[in-house]
């Protein structure tokens, strides 16, 4: 299986450890991850101040690996869904893809609507399936309690996910992680937002936001939180320090992204998956297990 | 007789205004100029209704003054007024089928009301198209069918109960048909009824003995129709009888059987809250009396051992070797009665019913509530058996719901639920009777228990009907607090109690509030396998899934099929009382067709010209009412139609591959004609 | 005669009618009329909940009324957080998220745009990406052995020309931001 991987802004400048690992498990896996050195921006970030550039952007992109035959694979949810959204809106609507194709032209691209999004955890839970993720783990991660963070657009609009997941009744992640011999954390607050999308807007609001879920989650007794989308990463790796600072409380919870958790499972070394590089050090952790 | 196919056609098109609901679009005049000149039209005229006296004069007059041997009327849809102009052709001295419509109204101006030029085009194609198929139509004779004085009421709750009895009392010999073992339906299910607090089965479980009881009526309980033929007048259904494995005339319902049978399961009457044996009779009213064995949990019939009810029943009423077959039953019509299920509240997750035990349904509430029902009469809540004290109560959950997010989801939450889980697709329209129901059930709450702190969440309470808005002020009074504002989500507690978040409209607060027990006020669907059910009648369903009455307005109880009619929540959600009245007008209309003597059957079907079938069998394959087969005939295998079985409805003619077929007043040449009409380019 | 009123009663006496079917001809706007007031999207909005400014159901409802100006020049048509519970739920489809960027969409050529906005679109115009790819960070990734990434992107800009973005930003040629 080849799949061109999406990186969108933020993961190749400031989640490497996210893209590396991924980039490293999907080769275990038989899942060849082809870099288009071109990819812009999405177009997610530009949906609410001009939705047509928003549109025209996400087209492009698309076009870039259609160009290469391949379809796309992502590592960031807010780029899963834009790119999704309209991957599938000019597969269908025929006025739509003529009108994006002009603009296109100008670039001196063209486009026929055939490129199919998903995100790399999708495509891991569906495409490889969790039989082969369990059958490559080699070191059982039995001694974690993992709590994952759904995010909002790995899920919704679910219209455009063909339903692989229900938003109102999660379990993909938890499935996931069950596959590595982790134990996925139930917590009430599992399916809200981390805040991200306003930080820029109201940063009281959003970390409060995002203070929710730390407290739920540490509550919980859980060792690491699951993640697989930068924008989330900035709000519980990033703003955790200072979500605490604010409330005199000291927060201590490393933050794994997927790929990283079933690295260690497959018996990868977290430098290798480039553990020590993630926003919260996870030193406990990195103990625990070696 | 004037009307002469032989002769050159001499056609009348005449043009309707329908006051303005065609003339406020297409432009009227222009379409009768545009038909003046068209091969074989005489005359041509435009009225304001012509449907009216004046304009079915006018037609009478023209056909005598001009000698018409056809007409076109381009008004509304044939639905309506196709009778008033046949008969208004026959009057004068013309074969009935020797007219024409073109519907230009609801297929023209009403769908077009925003384009006139382009209505008053389509209007005049579809006039031009019309005026084609009439040069070729064929005068008919109609047959004279037959009309048993016997109908069929499918479906015995509280709307097919109410229309055996009205028939039975107008000595009109009737079939009940009920699939479960006993009659009565969801309205045994409840409680009480609102607005007047009538214990459900003290009022209905009289009617259900008068059905007993009644000569006239035969209820056939644990029975599903098959199949449906024939016509009005003369349908022959086919209802399989599945077996009860004990013998109704011999069973006096003592009940020593299910005292001794060793199995228990869930009791899906009790809305599998409760259990029950595996011999069992649903409930302690139910008619027929008798037990009924089932015989997927039955010890003997599943794994060969046990007898112990047979041993005990000193009747000799179990009969183990009782097995299913098909009752064919020849009725004058029908009246199709077969209710509704409950919404599914599994389809909307985010609500958690299926997966925390304190959330219920409207329907479980009823048994929960129930003398008879699982805690008698204790309103338990189902986690722990602990008494709730705070109970909310969420409205509109399945119904006035467009879409939930729009995807269909592969979801699985407990599947085992039981029978009575309907459709877990929520519904656009308002299910009607949810707000009284809950409304009722808040109350019931407080009667009990005055306590408790009840509340009912609400997007608008709708109680219109005698008595109702009355009762919800009652409720008020009581201290149910209605708060205006749907809960998007119910969280579960470690201690089973349940978080509702709302957005309290009124006060403009967000409410974060913790109950003991939440009640979903599950909207009404169409009842399960309604969609084959509506095929093998031949029966119109509406968008919302529902079967389609005659008309909206003025044949509510009547079907597109003479002789079918419709009562109770089958046509759409109603309560009890309009359930009965529907029901009453469905026997009259069903009594007044079995009144006649005999009816004149439409002359629609197959003609099969012998010299060209070939005896392929396509038709045969291809007729879903198995009203054409092939016979060996001297000159080898030929198609013969059945008449009795056949609708018209064309699927032969069309697939026949040597054109032996050709469907009465339905010609290949006619649809062709009009065909190449309605896309000839003026 | 002005009439009396207490000065904390928002009185309002001009209602646009025509807004309603502005926002519905945005894309993700075009089932905001089917709005009955449920507060469903309310109810679940995480938002919401920490601060009142933002509700999703007042903001359709002043939609509907026609309050054009006091709805685009409002910074909370800025605080949906997208994270679309709302649009899962809403029970007549109203697609509450789509329907706040149709709003922001139409706030911004009124000249009305989040300085966060504006921010993250002049960065994405200027580097094809919200963060600057510079010299350093390509030599951290080729140290990981991961791909380097070209600076810059100018596509993106010229994409921004062609659909009128750029115009917008700068305030020329009819752009008000």
């Amino acid at each position: 299986m080849k799949m061109a991987v999406f990186l969108g802004c933020t993961v190749p400048v400031r989640n490497l450890s996210y893209e590396l690992s991924a980039k490293r498990v999907a080769g275990e896996l038989g899942l060849e991850l082809v870099d288009i050195p071109d990819f812009s921006c999405c177009g997610y970030p530009v949906k609410s101040v001009h939705h047509e550039t928003a549109y025209l952007l996400a087209a492009r992109n698309l076009a870039l690996a259609e160009e290469r035959g391949l379809d796309i694979c992502t590592l960031c949810s807010a780029c899963t869904s834009v790119l999704t959204e309209v991957s599938r809106e000019l597969a269908t609507n025929e006025i739509l893809l003529d009108e994006t194709c002009k603009s296109l032209g100008m670039l001196g691209r063209q486009y026929s609507g055939k490129v199919k999004v998903k995100h790399f955890v999708r495509v891991l839970y569906e495409d490889i399936g969790l039989g082969t993720i369990e059958k490559a783990v080699k070191r059982p991660l039995d001694m974690f309690r993992i709590a994952s963070h759904y995010g909002c657009h790995y899920l919704k609009p679910s219209k455009i996910y063909d339903g692989f997941d229900h938003p109102e009744a999660p379990e993909s992640l938890d499935r996931l992680v069950a596959a590595t011999g982790a134990f996925p954390v139930d917590y009430r607050t599992k399916k809200d937002c981390c805040g991200g999308a306003i930080l820029g807007v109201d940063e009281e609001t959003a970390l409060s936001m995002a203070r929710a879920k730390l407290d739920d989650i540490s509550n919980r007794g859980a060792d690491a939180i699951n993640l697989i989308c930068p924008f989330c990463s900035v709000m519980y790796g990033a703003n955790q320090r200072k979500i605490g600072a604010g409330l005199n409380v000291k927060y201590d919870l490393p933050i794994l992204y997927y790929p990283q958790i079933l690295g260690l499972a497959m018996g990868i070394s977290h430098e290798e998956l480039g553990l020590m590089q993630n926003p919260i050090r996870p030193r406990a952790l990195i103990a625990k297990i070696s | 007789m004037l009307q002469d196919t032989g002769k050159e056609p001499r056609i009348g098109v005449y043009v309707c205004h329908c006051g303005l609901n065609i003339a406020g679009v297409v432009d009227v005049e222009a379409v009768r100029e545009s038909a003046r000149f068209l091969e074989g039209v005489v005359v041509v005229r435009d009225n304001r209704y012509t449907c009216s006296e004046v304009g079915q004069k006018g037609i009478a007059d023209d056909i005598r003054e001009f000698k018409l041997n056809r007409v076109v009327v381009a008004s509304c849809s044939p639905r309506l007024h196709e009778k008033t102009f046949r008969t208004l052709l026959e009057k004068s001295g013309l074969n009935p089928h020797l007219l024409e419509m073109a519907n230009i109204r609801e297929h023209c101006s009403w769908v077009h009301y925003d384009n006139h030029e382009a209505a008053t085009g389509k209007a005049k194609d579809l006039v031009r198209s019309s005026v084609a198929r009439a040069r070729l139509l064929q005068p008919l004779a109609r047959t004279k069918g037959r009309v048993l004085p016997e109908v069929m009421v499918i479906g015995g709750g509280v709307a097919g109960i109410s229309a055996a009895l009205y028939l039975g009392g107008m000595g009109i010999k009737t079939y009940l048909v009920e699939k479960e073992p006993s009659i009565g339906g969801h309205m045994a299910m409840l409680d009480k009824t609102f607005p007047t607090l009538d214990c459900s089965l003290c009022i209905l479980s009289p009617k259900m003995v008068e059905v007993a009881e009644c000569e006239n009526i035969k209820i056939l309980s644990y029975s599903e129709v098959e199949k449906v033929e024939g016509q009005v007048g003369d349908f022959r259904v086919q209802v399989r009888r599945k077996p009860r494995y004990v013998n109704e005339e011999k069973c006096v319902g003592c009940g020593d059987c299910a005292e001794k049978c060793p199995v228990k399961v869930k009791d899906e009457f009790n809305r599998n809250m409760g259990t029950r044996k595996a011999i069992y009779i649903p409930f302690p009213q139910a008619i027929p009396p008798a037990y009924v064995i089932d015989e997927h949990n039955c010890r003997y019939l599943t794994q060969g051992k046990c007898k112990i009810c047979q041993a005990v029943c000193e009747r000799g009423a179990i009969e183990y070797d009782q097995t299913s077959y098909v009752e064919t039953i020849e009725v004058g019509a029908i009246i199709v009665a077969t209710g509704f299920q409950p919404y599914d509240p599994r389809g909307l997750p985010q609500y958690g019913y299926g997966r925390f035990p304190n959330v219920i349904t409207s329907l479980d509430f009823e048994r929960l509530i129930c003398a008879d029902g699982p805690t008698y009469g204790k309103l338990k809540r189902p986690g722990d058996s602990t008494v709730p004290k705070r109970v909310a109560f969420i409205q509109c959950v399945g119904s006035r719901n467009e879409a939930s997010g729009g995807a269909e989801y592969k979801i699985d939450i407990d599947e085992e639920m039981g029978s009575s889980a309907g459709s877990r697709d929520p519904k656009a329209y308002c299910s009607r009777v949810c707000c009284m129901i809950t409304a009722k059930q808040a109350f019931m709450v407080k009667e009990k228990y005055p306590d408790a702190e009840v509340y009912v969440y609400y997007i608008d309470m709708r109680t219109a009907g005698k008595g109702f808005e009355e009762f919800y002020q009652r409720g008020r009074h009581e201290g149910i607090v209605f708060l205006r504002g749907k809960p998007g989500e119910i969280e579960e507690q470690e201690d089973g109690c349940l978080r509702v978040v709302s957005e309290d409209l009124d006060s403009g607060c967000i409410l974060d509030l913790v109950f003991d027990m939440v009640v979903l006020a599950q909207g009404l669907t169409p009842p399960e396998g309604l969609v084959e059910f509506a095929q093998k009648m031949n029966l119109s369903r509406s968008e919302d899934g529902f079967l389609m009455e005659g008309h909206p307005k003025l044949r509510p109880a009547e079907t597109a099929i003479d002789g079918i009619y419709l009562a109770g929540c089958v046509q759409f959600p109603k309560d009890i009382p309009d359930s009965v009245a529907q029901a009453g007008a469905a026997a009259a209309a069903a009594a007044v067709m079995c009144s006649k003597e005999s009816i004149e059957i439409d002359p629609l079907g197959p003609v099969i010209d012998d010299k060209l079938c070939i005896g392929c069998k396509l038709c045969e394959m291809l007729c879903p009412y198995g009203a054409i087969k092939v016979e060996l005939t001297d000159k080898g295998p030929k198609a013969k139609s059945i008449e009795v079985a056949c609708k018209g409805c064309g699927v032969c003619g069309a697939s026949c591959s040597t054109k032996a077929i050709t469907m009465k007043h339905y010609t290949d040449s006619q649809l062709t004609a009009q065909a190449k009409a309605i896309l000839e380019v003026v | 005669m002005e009439s009396v009123r207490r000065k904390d009663v928002p009185v309002v006496t001009v209602l646009d009618p025509k807004f309603k079917y502005e926002v519905a001809r945005e894309p993700g706007g075009e089932n905001i009329k089917y709005c009955f007031q449920c507060g469903t999207c309310t109810s679940g909005c995480k938002v919401a909940e920490l601060d009142s400014k933002y509700n999703p159901r007042k903001i359709i409802r002043m939609v509907i009324l026609g309050m054009r100006e006091r709805v685009l020049s409002g910074d909370f048509i800025w605080l949906c957080a997208t994270c679309y519970t709302c649009h899962e739920r809403c029970p007549q489809d109203v697609r509450i998220p789509e329907v706040m960027n149709a709003l922001k969409n139409i706030a911004v050529r009124e000249g009305y745009i989040h300085p966060a906005f504006r921010a993250q679109a002049e960065l994405i115009a200027g580097h094809g990406r919200l963060y600057e790819v510079d010299g350093f960070a390509n030599e951290k990734r080729t140290d990981w052995g991961l791909t380097e990434i070209p600076q810059g992107c100018p596509e993106v800009a010229e994409i921004y020309g062609i659909t009128g973005l750029h115009d917008l930003l700068s305030g020329g040629a009819g752009g008000k931001v």
